[in-house]
């Protein structure tokens, strides 16, 4: 393959290493002696990784992720997974239209639902950073849900509902024992979709801070910008570590790409 | 047999949170904040287009924007092509490979650039080996691109590899039975036919780039201003709500625009097809 | 004459080191103007030799020689093959006219005789008002049609076809088949068929190969091999299902019409074998039953037996008689291919 298409093989090993490329260095960085942002590193050394374990507002910023990521991705399946039901199985009249209206949180510019957030509800209605960040997170993952769940639910024939009421089970029962596990796979890489999406957004987030309460990687994207040490870079290389046993996790659960290739 | 009443309850809950904190607080936000009203906006929004000040801001979100989808259509839809057409096996490490980057945030995917990037940097220890003098590209519409283009790749390359996939691989044997070089075959048959993905990925990866925000934040700064680090520091640090509302304006009107488009554009290939 | 197409010792492996192999050590000439094809079950390797003629697919090892010479290592537009694939694979954004002319533009043809030629092609097959026509707009049975005439408008020097009617609804595949023959004939062009189908292959070859766990087992005149297979795979896929054991002879088989049922312990005649056993199923089939018999003492077979089928009900004994001229002496049983693995 490599030796038949060399341009095309040339193209793709760019496209890795920008991908990946930056990521790579950053782990180098982080295991740095010296005090600056160097590559290669000068000498070896785990002492940012001591220092970002140390430092308050790093651990703070993860609790106030992983609640904010775990919260929201609740509520936008409990929002969601019922909305999808609706659309794809209730006759909607103009399905079409509610369905795109569930997506338009993906087309506006995150910056600008954060502004909207930050002003109409955090200023205007006095509800704390955190509240706001739970609801702004809900709305950002609503669209998820309903596509990821839409999608396992309209490949599923609805027959075979048709088929378990004919069979004389009723509709509560059919739910429970067809239509929910028809759903289930769906609703897990929704699951693990949004919630990862959640853990990771920056720009909904960026103004929703209050005393003590930003997400990690608004807390890193403000360390990044006032110092210059590696701290960052150790954290990086904790969360990329993590990523990665996530990654395989979803693998065996549910198929990493087909989760996160969307 | 399905009754609607139910099933429309069903929709309530999630249709109230995405009038109340969503459409309602954006809509007031874009056209009336708090300090102003809706001509307050207006005056902003034609004060932002007709400032030889912000104006280049514009300019220079459309072209870094333009820029990073077209460098990342030349790569992506290449190596899109090429899992689609590899082995299986490796088909699937190369698609977890591509998808990877996507769980990581964008400051744990920006950060290493500022070390590529930065005077004592990877790039300016190559320019001064070379006897190019001090290389600085941080803080350039270059680093911008280069960040954004490792932010959307991805992307790029998953929508194309969904068209790529799902196109039958004979019809590119056709052609090279029927004496087409694997260019020619490529020019005009495999591209054409996913035109529909490579179409999706270049509007995501436009829409994306026009609103991202960490990567022009940390490797434009204050000296390459794009619409969105215009927007936060006319928020956070000007204060100036109305003025906050025009560049959001701005920035969502040019994001619908561009899908709007594309939308037409994928219409019409999908009806000559 | 020489051979449009030579398969000299040509393996090919998919996969690893440790890989099975799809085609291993296949001789075969393919002649001029004559349909071939390449018959056998799927898995067979009949597809991936074709794809090797094709160049599609490298041989791992052998060599492949077009028109006499050596072509193994030739990409695919270079080869003059006009392939159909089963999906049809015509090109869905460009027009009938377009899809026939492709292979001619490619060749740098003159715009007229382009037109002329896709034309004619198109009349071949008798689609030319579709000309303008996407192929999104047609039905399976014109989209092979438009396929066989993208293959045919740019006169190859072998026409492949990788199981194309498959894809066809029973009646329409009939009739297809006889308009391949047609087209075969008219153009006097060189084909090689890759069927699994026996009936096809029956009816439309000069010369049918049949492949086994991508190994030849036989070739020859259809009207050859098909009342004498040379072994039980050969057999049982044209299919013969009867293989009794006969006291001093080796593994021979025989078709269930040439089979006889004569009431128990009544005598067969001078030239035939004789096996007593019990009835034990009577399926109708329309124009006759089929019969089968358990034979104790023909090693425990069962053998089928075409018959009106009147008054013989499970459990009936009866006299099997196994005229010897229509029985066919088959290659030791020890022998069949596949078992070399």
């Amino acid at each position: 393959m490599i030796l038949r298409r060399p341009l095309l093989s040339l193209l793709t090993a760019i496209a890795f290493v920008l991908m990946l490329g930056p990521v790579a260095i950053l782990i180098g960085v982080a295991f740095t002696a010296g005090s600056t942002l160097a590559f290669p590193p000068e000498g070896l050394s785990l002492r940012w990784f001591a220092a970002a374990l140390e430092y308050r507002p790093f651990i703070d910023a993860f609790g106030t992720s992983v609640l904010v990521a775990l919260v929201s991705t609740a509520l936008a399946l409990a929002l969601g997974v019922p909305a999808t039901l609706a659309l794809q199985r209730g006759r909607i009249p103009g399905r079409r239209v509610v369905e795109n209206l569930f997506f338009t949180p993906i087309i506006v510019p995150e910056l600008v639902l954060g502004l909207a957030l930050f002003q109409q509800v955090m200023v205007g209605l006095q509800i704390t950073a955190l509240g706001t960040l739970v609801i702004g997170h809900t709305v950002l993952l609503l669209p998820y849900t309903v596509r990821v769940v839409g999608a396992s639910l309209a490949l599923a024939d609805p027959r075979l509902e048709e088929a378990a009421r004919g069979l004389g089970a009723g509709p509560v029962r059919t739910f429970l024992r067809v239509t929910l596990p028809v759903m289930a796979p769906g609703i897990a890489s929704a699951t693990i979709l949004a919630f990862i999406t959640s853990l990771n957004n920056v720009p909904l987030s960026l103004l929703l801070t209050g005393p003590g309460v930003a997400t990690l990687p608004v807390e890193m994207l403000n360390y990044v910008q006032s110092s210059f040490d590696p701290v960052v870079a150790a954290v990086s290389v904790v969360l990329l570590v993590l990523s990665v046993a996530v990654a395989f996790a979803t693998e065996r659960l549910a198929g990493f790409t087909k989760v996160f290739g969307r | 047999m399905t009754r609607r009443g139910p099933m429309l309850a069903l929709l309530v809950p999630g249709l109230a949170v995405l009038v109340l904190a969503f459409l309602y607080p954006v809509a007031a936000t874009l056209l009336a904040p708090p300090d102003g009203d809706p001509a307050t906006v207006a005056r902003e929004t034609g004060a932002l287009l007709s400032d030889p000040y912000l104006l280049p801001v514009i300019a220079r979100t459309i072209r870094v924007a333009v820029l990073t989808t077209a460098i990342c259509l030349l790569l992506g839809f290449p190596v899109a092509y090429l899992i689609s057409r590899a082995p299986a096996r490796w088909a699937g490490r190369l698609l977890a490979l591509a998808v990877f980057p996507l769980m990581l945030n964008t400051v744990v995917r920006t950060y290493g650039w500022i070390v590529v990037l930065g005077g004592n940097g990877l790039v300016g220890q190559v320019g001064a080996a070379l006897g190019l003098g001090r290389v600085q590209l941080l803080y350039t519409e270059t680093a911008i691109v280069l960040g954004l283009v490792q932010l959307f790749l991805p992307l790029m390359i998953l929508s194309a590899y969904s068209s790529l996939a799902q196109q039958d691989p004979r019809l590119e044997e056709a052609a090279r039975g029927l004496g087409a070089s694997p260019g020619r075959a490529f020019r005009q048959v495999v591209f054409p036919l996913a035109l529909p993905g490579a179409l999706v990925g270049c509007t995501l990866v436009f829409a994306g780039a026009v609103t991202a925000f960490t990567t022009p934040q940390l490797l434009g700064g204050s000296r390459e201003r794009l619409l969105s680090t215009l927007l936060y520091s006319r928020v956070n640090v000007s204060l100036d709500w109305p003025a906050a509302s025009a560049v959001a304006l701005v920035m969502t009107v040019l994001v619908l625009a561009v899908s709007a488009l594309s939308g037409r554009l994928g219409k019409i290939g999908s009806t000559t097809s | 004459m020489e051979p449009v197409v030579r398969l000299d010792r040509v393996s090919h492996r998919f996969g690893g080191r440790d890989a099975v192999a799809a085609v291993s050590d296949l001789d075969l000439d393919v002649a001029r103007g004559r349909f071939t094809t390449l018959l056998g079950p799927s898995g067979c390797g009949k597809t991936t030799t074709l794809r090797m003629i094709a160049g599609f697919l490298r041989p791992t090892s052998g060599r492949i020689l077009l028109e006499g010479a050596d072509a193994t290592s030739t990409p695919p537009e270079k080869r003059n093959i006009g392939m159909v694939f089963q999906s049809y694979a015509l090109f869905p954004h460009m027009t009938i006219t377009d899809n026939v002319a492709f292979g001619l533009r490619t060749r740098r043809l003159p715009g007229d005789e382009v037109r002329r030629r896709a034309g004619e092609a198109l009349e071949l097959v008798g689609l030319s008002h579709a000309a303008g026509r996407k192929p999104g707009e047609l039905s399976g049975g014109q989209q092979q049609r438009v396929a066989l005439a993208r293959a045919v408008a740019i006169r190859p020097s072998v026409l492949l076809l990788d199981e194309p009617l498959s894809n066809l609804d029973a009646r329409l595949r009939v009739q297809m088949r006889r308009e391949l023959l047609r087209v075969q004939r008219e153009t006097g062009l060189t084909a090689v068929l890759v069927t699994h189908d026996q009936e096809e292959a029956l009816e439309l070859s000069d010369t049918m190969v049949i492949l086994n766990a991508g190994r030849l087992e036989q070739q020859g005149d259809p009207r050859e091999v098909f009342p004498r297979p040379a072994n039980r795979f050969v057999a049982e896929f044209l299919g013969y299902d009867n293989f009794p054991v006969l006291p001093g002879a080796g593994p021979v088989t025989i078709r269930p019409e040439h089979v006889r049922l004569l009431p128990a312990r009544a005598a067969e005649g001078a030239d035939e074998a004789g096996l007593d056993g019990t009835v034990t199923a009577v399926t109708f089939q329309g124009s006759h039953c089929l019969v089968e018999v358990d034979t104790p003492a023909g090693g425990d077979a069962t053998l089928r037996s075409v018959h009106p089928g009147d008054g013989l009900r499970p459990g009936d004994s009866v006299r099997v008689a196994l005229p010897r001229r229509h029985l066919v002496a088959l290659a030791d049983a020890a022998a069949p291919a596949g078992a070399d693995r």
